[in-house]
């Protein structure tokens, strides 16, 4: 029902492209000339099997791997050699698959942390307690209480992260990465470990923070979210697009369906 | 206008009021301090532990106990080297005071800056990570000594510094200064006077690095600790954020070595072994990692230790032998306690002991209340 309510309208804006992108690890390519667009308002769904090399796409994405060969455009600006901060302080967040909060910080402090290249108060700031940096103090905690609410985790603040159950963690994980304001959000098996009533939920922070105007690329296995919320999705199989449409068409891609279950009658 | 004025005033006092509470456990430690003198004296004469003279070391240790665990407690980077940056400190402003006359402050504070030039000098070590870098910083501290021992045109070597000037106001050479609540003034006045001139210092040290663990800055420390691709993905420059606390630390222990050298007034190389950075590495392990006060109390218990093996002979007349060659086996004993805080208090002892309180008083579990049924 969303698929048609793109809040730009279908100006095809690329926010972010890829091209021809490759990575190879010891001879083995993780990731193989792969080359799309995200379009600005967009939810593109990256898809495949296990070890299809989305995880390593997202790598080269935040500039935690180099990639061999190819470029990363985002916003007209090409983003490779830059520090995994920078990209993020340009606008592109990221959670990961095998969560990685900080577990001995209490919730409202992770988020916190997401907003660290929002503020700029330094060394001598924080330690004399400037009247600026105390204002920003308070302003990162406002804001993360803002952002902590949308997450539905607001009454959790205070707890530690690592108390929380494994759905919240993974919910805090997307707060986390909110904080950082980002205008393309990166998301790896957000719904992995969740429930189903858990994922739905998941799903309808996903449409919130697309119609707050943040551009969302999901990398994910559970298959019905996939195809209710994604605008597009791209499938990877060992390292190589292999289909790239709307859940529509590519359900019904037999490449994917190979890709999946395996060729018929080989 | 007045009433503005006015508002502003309480603001001014309800925002005092609120450092106060902020820091009420600071406070009552500082009326602690405070009033130490009063009864310290007397505490000299009946047990031969000279309270004021060994808290001015334990506010030494502190500083440099409370840099190292900015680096460790908080941004989780080993390091084994605190000791190297407490030798630079202390030689750099023994020969500044020695040898080139310069004012005790004016030393003290060149031994800060000459600490973080080095720390930001060997940066680089903190690419490396965990148990690697332990053995660089180990190996850098081992490199300072050689270099304090060898370089004998400069520092005498093993022969060491001696006449160092002693720590006073600052730009004065004040020698008699007596405290109004002393009577017996034919004690050491100076003592005194150093004794609140490095408990300033050290309050000064705990409440900006308390302020700065309370801050972005110390969250984004505690963050890399523990995951530092996270901290990364979330904005923090990773890389600088550890040098910047790198370098604070190495200034903290700069700080410590300074006051250190013009409190002794005799420095030599041995004093800045690997020894002592194993003790500074002690003192924030057994008070706590990630916690300010932590320093405190580890400084306090690793200072107190050998100066109360020394008193026992004095309190029982016949004492074993075995407790006179103490020195000779410390590093043993500094090492039993590291292990057994490990295992029984592994967040040290000024939360393990606030954890044990809140045990007692907890109505569930309670090892400490008997069983009504045996």
């Amino acid at each position: 029902m969303s698929r048609e309510s793109r809040p730009d309208g279908g100006a095809n804006v690329a926010l972010l492209e890829a091209m021809s992108l490759t990575k190879t690890f010891g001879g083995l390519a993780a990731v193989k000339d792969v080359s799309f667009k995200v379009e600005s308002g967009s939810i593109k769904a990256i898809i495949g099997p296990n070890g299809a090399g989305k995880t390593t796409l997202y790598d080269l994405l935040t500039g935690i791997y180099l990639p061999d060969e190819g470029s990363v455009v985002f916003q007209g600006r090409d983003i490779v050699g830059l520090a995994t901060h920078e990209i993020t302080a340009l606008g592109i967040a990221r959670t990961f698959q095998t969560i990685r909060l900080f577990p001995e910080m209490t919730v409202i402090e992770n988020v916190m942390v997401g907003l660290h290249h929002h503020t700029r108060a330094g060394f001598v700031k924080s330690a004399f307690r400037a009247p600026s940096a105390m204002r920003e103090e308070a302003w990162m905690r406002e804001e993360s209480l803002r952002i902590l609410d949308i997450a539905g985790l607001e009454m959790q603040a205070d707890n530690l992260a690592g108390s929380l159950p494994f759905g919240q963690q993974r919910l805090l994980e997307v707060a986390r990465a909110l904080a950082t304001k980002p205008r393309i959000l990166l998301l790896d098996e957000p719904a992995s470990g969740l429930n189903a009533y858990e994922t739905s939920e998941l799903g309808e922070i996903i449409y919130r923070l697309r119609d707050m105007g943040v551009t969302v690329i999901l990398v994910e296995h559970d298959m019905g979210l996939v195809m209710r919320i994604s605008h597009e999705v791209l499938v990877l199989d060992y390292g190589e697009i292999i289909a790239e449409g709307t859940p529509d068409e590519i359900k019904g891609d037999p490449r994917v369906i190979e890709a999946y279950l395996g060729s018929e009658l080989d | 206008m007045a009433g503005e004025k006015g508002g502003k005033e309480a603001a001014a006092g309800s925002r005092f009021l609120a450092l106060l509470k902020r820091n009420r456990a600071l406070l009552i430690f500082f009326l602690f301090i405070l009033v130490m003198p009063l009864w310290a004296e007397n505490v000299y004469k009946t047990i031969s532990l000279d309270f004021v003279f060994i808290m001015r070391l334990v506010g030494v240790y502190t500083i440099a106990a409370v840099g190292l665990n900015l680096l460790m407690g908080y941004a989780g980077q080993v390091s084994l080297g605190q000791g190297a940056f407490f030798g630079i400190g202390a030689y750099t402003s023994a020969l500044l005071t020695l040898k080139a006359g310069f004012p005790v402050w004016v030393g003290i504070a060149l031994a800060i800056a000459v600490s973080a030039l080095f720390g930001i000098l060997v940066a680089p070590v903190l690419r490396l990570k965990g148990h690697y870098l332990a053995m660089a910083t180990l190996g850098l501290a081992i490199i300072v000594f050689v270099f304090l021992r060898e370089m004998t045109w400069l520092t005498e070597g093993n022969f060491g510094l001696s006449g160092i000037p002693s720590l006073n106001l600052p730009f004065t050479s004040i020698t008699g200064f007596d405290l109004p609540f002393i009577k017996d003034k034919a004690q050491r006045p100076e003592l005194y006077l150093q004794f609140y001139l490095i408990w300033i210092i050290v309050f000064a040290a705990l409440i900006l690095c308390s302020n700065l663990v309370r801050s972005r800055v110390g969250r984004s420390m505690r963050a890399l600790h523990q995951s530092e691709v996270a901290a990364e993905a979330m904005g923090v420059n990773v890389s600088a954020q550890k040098i910047k606390v790198f370098v604070l630390s190495a200034a903290l222990g700069g700080l410590a070595g300074g006051i250190y050298a013009n409190l002794q007034g005799y420095i030599d190389p041995n004093m800045f072994t690997i020894t002592l950075s194993i003790s500074v590495l002690t003192m924030v392990v057994i008070g706590g990692m990630e916690s300010i006060w932590g320093a405190v109390a580890g400084a306090a218990v690793i200072t107190f230790l050998p100066k109360m093996v020394e008193a026992i002979p004095k309190w029982v007349g016949d004492a074993p032998k075995w407790l006179e060659r103490y020195s000779n086996y410390e590093g043993i004993v500094f090492g039993l306690i590291l292990v057994l805080t490990m295992i029984f208090m592994p967040s040290g002892i000024t939360k393990g002991l606030s954890d044990l309180v809140r045990l007692r008083r907890s109505p569930f579990v309670n090892p400490f209340r008997r069983k009504a049924v045996e």
